[in-house]
């Protein structure tokens, strides 16, 4: 049943569907259908189920209309009323229309999110393989931990994203082509449309003014490009123009540009002058006249141009640099290089010192203000030079002896002659050689550690896997602990259901397996070693709590 | 095989303290300290027999002090020793009578002061990693120079020369100088944990008297040659840390963060270093009372 907070977009009666009369109900979340004459909706679906809707074609009489879903299965409308039909039918595919991306996105998302994951990384996909469609554990389990960021990852991809910014010479790149018998044409992509609206907000808001109500965009652009405003000479006489009020504003803007000046105190923009050598070549005393009545037609034209270029750069620049998702309200704005809004003068003199101070000064002349410290006072540091003492017996030698060793020894080596022919008796020498080859004496670990050659790359590569999967389960049970509310105790004994399930449908065939290809390595007993841990903490956990309830 | 030009020097640090050989020459007569210097000598002798450039050094361990026995300063002294009598390789008949000489010479002044009787094995090691050090710098950069340390020991280890020890064993690992190590005796856990950080081989050899061959099979060929054999496999190395109040190996312990001194027991002061710790204990839950129930 609709609940009651749910708002109703759109009613539609005398819709069929599997051959019943009924009403489609299309709501802020979701699409229902009820039977006639009954209160509750036998079809009902959420937006971002959906994945297409499909319109039969025009021609036919039948009019209808078929949502697929994402899970594949579609269900069919019958727009029934004999004469309301095709418009019921039209307002509905068109709300439908509207609606369905705004939720399409959301959850087509989550799934190119999961399996763009599951494709970069085979280990997880294999550990997927084994866990979920085994039926180990359910899917949702699997994700939860690893999409944890995926609704926040989807604002940070987007806040990622880098805004493309606005070629300074859009309006040129129009570039208007003859069509023959005197028009010209002038091709407007939506992308030069976007342009002029984030350069000029005040186009921006005649247009918003106008279309659709008083003009099409067709007849907008038209006049647009016709207009004074656009061209090059900018006559701005009082003229009916629905751009005459944009070319004020525009100088409105550049004036107080102008007189913002440039925010940066070490330029200093006032002392460069325009300075031309005219007739004369500066010694004749013709004076520069900067009033405007002297001006001739030519400089006033030129004038006129530069100065509608300095407009038109500034406004780029500023543009680019205000963010994308600023409404377009302009009083809201409060970026001070947009040639149309206030000024902010109060800024400038901090950041004068500011720049004088980065300009004199070195980080890595200043005193190093260090952190106090405090100093190590060792006690007893001859403690660190003594190594283990070894566990051997200590030999006592008395004296005497020592006397008596060092007599002998001096004894003997002053006739030492050598007799490298005498040095090795083939006796001692075979003994040796037996000692060090494969399977002598010193040479028995070297049979033991080839177990990885002794094992099949298959069975390796399996036991592999067992120990991803094994792992991802016990990361789930024991992050359970210490278990506080009643949803880790829940999912704790979930986990161990899970843990024995695994046991059983995994780890048990693999035993039997390696015991048929008469392997006697003990290959599995470290995981067997890990899953009885977990099931004794389990029982712990468990007789605990029912002490504490008794 | 080495590349043409390429320099190994194998250099020889043989214990020769004259207590321990002493008392093992009267319990096994077969086996004395002639026998062990004439095996090094047929290892010195092959070693350099290999290629034209290998070159050798032989440094004998003494409890006094540790002494240079081939190359010698003698070597610039007569010449007339060197003529051998059996047409043997010149160099190789020299090395050999400078060896013997010398080491008569070592057990002649042998003088008891009665203070220590371990070997400076410490001191020798750091000898030879000098020599080494300065047969590649007067070799120059453009020559490739290879070298290792062959350590033959037949007394125990002396615990204060540890910190020495390990200062040497760290420097050879920077320096690239393999570290082998030939026990005839009792384990030593140093020279252990030598091969393991240098990458050499540890062997305790179970017949004294076959010390020949085992130089010969095992310690001869360099690092490059050693991959291709079949050679024993490396010992378990102990790597147990002692705690420093009893000085007993310990597996799990108790680390001061301030002084990094180890211990066995949790106190509340670390002895060293006199920082004042404190450890949460886990929380105790307080039974709830239960409020008695009024008579209705």
């Amino acid at each position: 049943m609709a609940s009651l907070s749910e708002e109703v977009l759109l009613v539609v009666k005398k819709v069929r569907q599997k051959k019943q009369d009924g009403t489609l109900y299309l709501m802020a979340e979701r699409i229902a259908w009820g039977p006639e004459g009954k209160d509750r909706f036998t079809v009902s679906h959420s937006y971002s189920d959906i994945r297409c809707q499909k319109i039969s074609p025009d021609g036919k009489a039948k009019v209808q209309l078929q949502l697929v879903l994402h899970t594949g299965e579609s269900t069919t409308f019958h727009f029934a009323n004999e004469s309301t039909s095709r418009k019921d039918w039209e307002a509905a595919k068109e709300l439908l229309q509207q609606l369905l991306p705004k939720f399409k996105k959301k959850a087509n998302k989550e799934l190119e999110e999961k399996n763009k994951m599951l494709q970069e990384d085979p280990v997880l996909f294999q550990l997927y393989k084994d866990l979920v469609v085994s039926q180990v554990i359910s899917a949702e389990e699997f994700w939860a931990n690893r999409l944890g960021g995926i609704n926040n990852g989807e604002s940070a991809a987007c806040e990622n994203k880098q805004e493309v910014g606005i070629s300074g010479a859009f309006l040129a790149d129009i570039r208007p082509q003859t069509d023959g018998c005197n028009g010209l044409r002038y091709n407007l992509t939506a992308d030069i449309i976007e342009s002029i609206f984030r350069t000029y907000p005040a186009v921006k808001q005649k247009y918003k003014e106008n279309v659709p109500h008083n003009l099409t965009e067709k007849e907008f652009w038209t006049r647009f490009f016709q207009s004074h405003y656009f061209h090059r000479d900018r006559i701005s006489t009082g003229t009916q123009d629905i751009f005459s009020e944009c070319a004020r504003q525009d100088e409105k803007g550049l004036k107080s540009l102008v007189t913002q000046g440039v925010k940066n105190p070490m330029v200093d923009l006032l002392s460069l002058e325009d300075k031309t050598l005219d007739e004369g070549y500066g010694i004749s005393s013709a004076l520069p006249s900067t009033s405007h009545a002297s001006r001739t037609v030519k400089e006033s034209s030129n004038f006129a141009i530069i100065k509608r270029f300095n407009h038109h750069s500034a406004m780029v620049l500023a543009a680019g640099s205000r963010k994308r998702d600023v409404p377009a309200d302009q009083a809201s704005e409060t970026s001070s290089t947009d040639g149309n809004s206030r000024d902010s003068d109060f800024f400038q003199p901090p950041l004068k010192k500011v720049k004088l101070q980065e300009a004199i000064e070195y980080e890595d002349l200043q005193q190093e203000n260090r952190p106090k410290t405090v100093a190590l006072n060792l006690k007893k540091s001859d403690r660190y030079a003594h190594g283990p003492v070894p566990l051997q017996s200590q030999q006592y030698t008395t004296s005497q002896d020592i006397i008596n060793s060092v007599n002998y020894i001096k004894h003997e080596m002053s006739n030492y002659k050598p007799n490298l022919t005498q040095v090795l008796s083939s006796a001692a020498a075979s003994s040796a050689i037996a000692a060090l080859s494969p399977g002598g004496v010193l040479m028995q670990q070297v049979a033991q550690q080839a177990i990885n050659q002794m094992v099949p790359t298959e069975i390796q590569a399996e036991l592999k896997h067992l120990y991803v999967a094994a792992g991802e389960l016990l990361r789930h049970f024991w992050t359970c602990f210490p278990v506080n509310t009643a949803f880790l105790e829940e999912k704790v004994t979930k986990m161990k259901s899970n843990l024995e399930r695994f046991q059983i449908t995994k780890l048990r065939p693999f035993q039997e397996k390696i015991q048929r290809q008469y392997l006697s390595t003990n290959l599995t007993g470290h995981l067997e070693c890990m899953l009885q841990a977990a099931y004794s903490k389990f029982h712990i956990w468990q007789t605990r709590r029912m002490m504490r309830k008794t | 095989m080495a590349s043409e030009g390429e320099i190994s020097l194998l250099v020889v640090v043989v214990d020769v303290n004259p207590i321990w050989w002493g008392q093992h020459a009267q319990s096994e007569p077969e086996f004395t300290l002639s026998k062990c210097l004439d095996a090094v000598m047929v290892m010195g002798n092959a070693h350099m027999a290999m290629t034209r450039t290998n070159q050798l050094a032989v440094i004998a361990a003494h409890c006094q002090d540790s002494h240079f026995l081939y190359p010698s300063k003698r070597l610039k002294g007569n010449d007339d020793t060197s003529s051998s009598r059996d047409g043997k390789y010149e160099l190789l008949s020299v090395t050999n009578n400078l060896i013997a000489e010398e080491i008569r010479d070592i057990m002649s002044k042998t003088e008891l002061t009665g203070n220590s009787t371990d070997t400076l094995l410490a001191g020798s090691l750091a000898k030879a990693l000098c020599y080494i050090n300065r047969i590649s710098k007067e070799v120059g950069v453009a020559q490739e120079i290879k070298s290792r340390i062959l350590v033959i020991k037949a007394a125990d280890d002396c615990a204060l020369q540890y910190m020495n020890f390990m200062n040497v064993i760290f420097a050879a690992q920077k320096q690239n100088i393999l570290i082998d190590a030939c026990v005839l005796d009792s384990d030593s856990g140093l020279l252990q944990q030598a091969c393991d950080i240098t990458g050499g081989l540890y062997l305790k050899i179970p017949q004294k008297v076959a010390l020949a061959q085992y130089l010969l099979w095992v310690f001869l060929p360099d690092s490059e040659q050693r991959s291709l054999l079949v050679l024993p496999p490396p010992a378990h190395v102990d790597y147990r840390a002692a705690c420093f109040c009893h000085r007993t190996l310990i597996e799990i312990g108790y680390v001061c963060s301030v002084c990094l001194s180890i211990f066995c027991n949790f106190s509340p002061i670390c002895t060293t270093c006199e920082t004042a710790f404190k450890i949460q204990l886990p929380q105790m839950v307080k039974p709830k009372k239960k409020k008695p129930k009024l008579p209705a």
